[in-house]
């Protein structure tokens, strides 16, 4: 390293007395300053659309602000007081997590299985793969139509079909829970294909012969997936279940398209924050009130980001210790080297994988799986 | 040398200037009439059913160059909603922007930002009007900013088929006596629905709110007082009436449909209610809710010229042109003729609704098209009849908010059965302290 550094100033001592020829001073910036500017649109950009808004978004929280009549009296953090203080608020937080934990969790465990099914060596595999996409190509203002309609109250296919076997109708619309389920109903819908192909992505790059050997060593089906396969894509897995997050705080078509006449029901029963955040800018035309929303909104992300990082973080610790250990401990039976080797393999992936690391490994994978497979 | 310079640079702004004339002069020229040669696109923004498509048509024909982009907003409250976003963005407003009753008031409160329509010779038609709609559209300065397209006289709807097995008359004048004729009273109403329900087993209306909608705007003063302070809490009168309509729901008079939805209208085809009250556009919507279902005339509904508690009126929308637009004369010579009597009568047999013009009023009830789908009914005789009578009640700014966001929530609880009159009432004013009183 620092022969490299000496050699021009002690090889070619012309070069030390003349000042920099202004193609080599472009030549130091461009190694210099390049990658700045390279990732700079970004940051412009994000400056733009992301932070400045974000900051102004907390200015006019601090205002009396009207939709129509614009700024009004600074009242300090009265708008956080009143908002946090409003029942309204409140029942919309709990909608959302309701509404999330209805959706995140079944849409998780089903897409989890969905990829695993593709896994296996099915004939014309591609066309099941597009097919678990297709719901995500229909604009959720179609799929919340359909919903809406499949569960109407007193003349909607489900509850005729319900009716029909003697149970009771739902409530669909003016009842909380049942209100929340159907929303995530639709969500799933849309949803849980997608995951599933990012899911199929990575356990794609999980390699073959590891499952072969682990069947050779009479683990069934099962035991390979809890213990080959679920370790093996648990990136990605974090992955999934941060982008859910997010997605999940913040719904917003399909419950105002639910019912499109209100902001959430008429007893906002299925009222979401960000609905609320919605009828106090535009139907109340609150826009301070509205502001304040969004802050906490953003921060409750925030928060709800931090704690998804703690648990996938012990997740993934745990995950290899657990490994380790589990391979120590039965290092008598010669089946229980396989999570020991699935982990460095893992490790070979980029630790915090993104949609396109994750969507990129099938095309390389795809080959060395149909190698190996036949 | 210098000189050239100078000559140079007086050429220049000689340029810049005429430059600037021409650049000024087209920018007038967008405000002049439309022709073959100067060809303008017009937007309007309507709600619910208007009937003005072929309306549009002709008026393109006669005004060469015009073309006119409509845009329908699937009903008032998101047509509300709309306007309110639009205005505060500054724009996206279109040239002409049909504004609810209900929402008239919120308006008003911006009126600045709608042309003065007295600039583009509002005064040399107002008379065209029924008073009371022309100074509903004209704000506390004398500035005119809509023109009245139809007012909502109620009358009420009922089916035939469904009165007939429940042993009541099914003639329309019939009924209108068994109600009570000019005397027909609320408390009438229900008992009948008592009687109704005890005989057939189903419900009588197909939800609470708007049947309270029409109790509140037959009062006197409504929401607001006349001076426009809010007059909910602690008024007797009203709160009378809510216990009123309260009883009856509890009695299980109430279908608990969904309101501008009914099961994309298959609620009034299956009869799973009995009346209906009709504002003279609920034609105009049971009407987009039968075809939705499949259902003509054979489904038995017909209308009675009589309304519980006498002459009441139900929305009515105008037409406005906002400063925002590029051509405001135009527009308004579009919201003019769009309104004017003749388009009226032709809006009223497409959307069966009822005109807001006196001509146009008497030309419905002198043809006495009859209505197909309500059995034949003479609605032009029926509707000016109800028509009679009714005084424009004052609508505060938050009328349509109060009306949506604060009563209909709280009739919901009557309605689902998940709460007393009392608990229902309370919620009420809850909801008008949070999204009125301290928004």
């Amino acid at each position: 390293m620092t022969t490299t550094l000496n050699r021009p100033a002690s090889g070619t001592p012309a070069a030390s007395k003349t000042a920099p020829t202004f193609r080599q001073r472009l030549n130091v910036f461009d190694v210099k300053a390049s990658p700045y500017l390279y990732i700079a649109p970004f940051f412009l950009l994000f400056g733009l659309v992301g932070l400045f808004p974000l900051g102004y978004t907390f200015v006019v929280s601090l205002f009396d602000w009207h939709l129509l009549k614009g700024q009004g009296e600074f009242v300090g953090l009265q708008n956080f007081v009143e908002v946090l203080q409003d029942r309204f608020f409140w029942n919309s937080l709990f909608n959302t997590v309701s509404i999330f934990l209805l959706s995140t969790i079944p849409q998780l465990v089903v897409a989890t299985a969905i990829a695993a099914v593709l896994d296996q060596n099915l004939r014309t595999k591609t066309f099941w793969r597009m097919s678990i996409l297709l719901p995500y190509i229909v604009t959720p203002v179609a799929v919340a139509m359909i919903f809406a309609n499949m569960f109407g109250e007193q003349y909607g296919l489900i509850n005729n079909i319900l009716a029909s076997m003697g149970i009771d109708r739902i409530m669909w619309m003016n009842e909380t829970l049942p209100s929340h389920i159907a929303i995530a109903t639709m969500v799933n819908w849309r949803w849980t294909g997608y995951n599933a192909l990012i899911l199929l992505a990575a356990m794609q790059a999980v390699p073959r012969d590891i499952y072969e050997s682990a069947a050779i060593d009479g683990a069934g089906p099962f035991r390979r997936f809890f213990s080959i396969t679920l370790p093996s894509i648990r990136p990605t897995m974090i992955f999934v279940v941060i982008t859910a997050t997010i997605g999940g705080l913040q719904i917003f078509t399909e419950p105002k398209l639910y019912d499109p006449r209100s902001a959430g029901g008429t007893a906002r029963q299925f009222q979401t924050t960000v609905l609320y955040l919605w009828e106090m800018a535009f139907q109340r035309q609150n826009f301070g009130k509205a502001a304040t929303i969004a802050w906490l909104l953003f921060l409750i992300i925030v928060l709800f980001g931090i704690v998804n990082w703690l648990i996938s973080r012990r997740i993934a610790t745990t995950g290899d210790e657990r490994g380790s250990r589990r391979g120590a401990l039965s290092g008598r039976r010669k089946k229980s080297s396989a999570p020991a080797v699935v982990l460095p393999a893992v490790g070979t992936q980029p630790p915090a994988p993104s949609g396109e690391s994750a969507a990129g490994n099938p095309a390389s994978t795809d080959d060395a799986t149909t190698r190996s497979g036949k | 040398m210098s000189l050239s310079r100078r000559t140079k640079m007086i050429t220049a702004l000689t340029g810049t200037m005429t430059l600037a004339f021409v650049a000024t002069g087209c920018g007038s020229s967008s405000d002049e009439p439309a022709s073959a040669e100067n060809p303008i696109e017009l937007s309007i923004t309507t709600f619910g059913n208007f009937g003005y498509d072929d309306l549009y048509a002709e008026y393109e024909e006669a005004n060469p160059g015009v073309t006119i982009e409509a845009n329908n907003i699937d009903g008032s409250a998101n047509a509300r909603v709309d306007a309110f976003t639009k205005l505060a963005a500054g724009s996206g407003l279109s040239d002409v922007v049909a504004v609810e009753e209900g929402w008239l008031g919120q308006i008003m409160e911006v009126s600045d930002q709608f042309v003065d329509l007295n600039e583009h010779s509002a005064q040399d038609i107002k008379d065209n009007w029924v008073d009371w709609k022309f100074e509903q559209g004209t704000d506390p300065n004398g500035r005119v900013i809509g023109y009245g397209t139809d007012i909502g006289p109620q009358a009420l709807c009922f089916n035939q088929d469904l009165f007939e097995a429940a042993g009541f008359p099914t003639d329309r004048e019939e009924v209108a006596e068994l109600f009570g004729g000019d005397d027909a009273t609320w408390e009438t109403y229900f008992d009948l629905g008592r009687q109704y329900n005890e005989a057939t087993g189903k419900a009588w209306y197909d939800q609470s709110a708007f049947v309270w909608n029409s109790m509140v705007n037959q009062m006197e003063e409504g929401y607001y007082t006349a001076d426009g302070a809010l007059n909910v809490e602690g008024n007797e009168a009203m709160r009378a009436k809510f216990d009123l309509l309260a009883a009856g729901t509890a009695d299980g008079l109430s279908a608990n449909q969904k309101q501008f939805d009914w099961g994309k209208g298959k609620a009034f085809v299956d009869g799973s209610f009995a009346v209906h009250v009709c504002p003279a556009w609920m034609l105009g919507t049971i009407q987009e809710q039968l075809e939705s279902a499949g259902g003509g005339p054979e489904t038995g509904w017909d209308v009675a010229d009589v309304f519980p508690g006498g002459a009441s009126n139900w929305g009515g929308a105008f037409l406005s042109v906002p400063e925002s637009s590029e051509h405001p004369a135009e527009a308004a010579k579009l919201a003019a003729w769009l309104t004017a009597p003749e388009q009226q009568v032709k809006q009223s047999a497409a959307a069966n609704n009822f005109p807001s013009t006196i001509e146009a009023q008497q030309q419905i009830v002198e043809d006495a098209v009859p209505n197909e789908l309500f059995n034949d009914a003479p609605y032009g005789a029926i509707f000016a009849s109800r028509a009679e009578g009714v005084v424009a009640q004052f609508k505060g700014p938050k009328d349509s908010v109060i009306q949506e966001n604060v009563f209909a929530p709280a009739l919901k609880i009557l309605d689902t059965g998940s709460g007393t009159a009392d608990e229902a009432w309370n919620e009420a004013v809850k909801l008008l302290n949070e999204l009125v009183v301290n928004n």
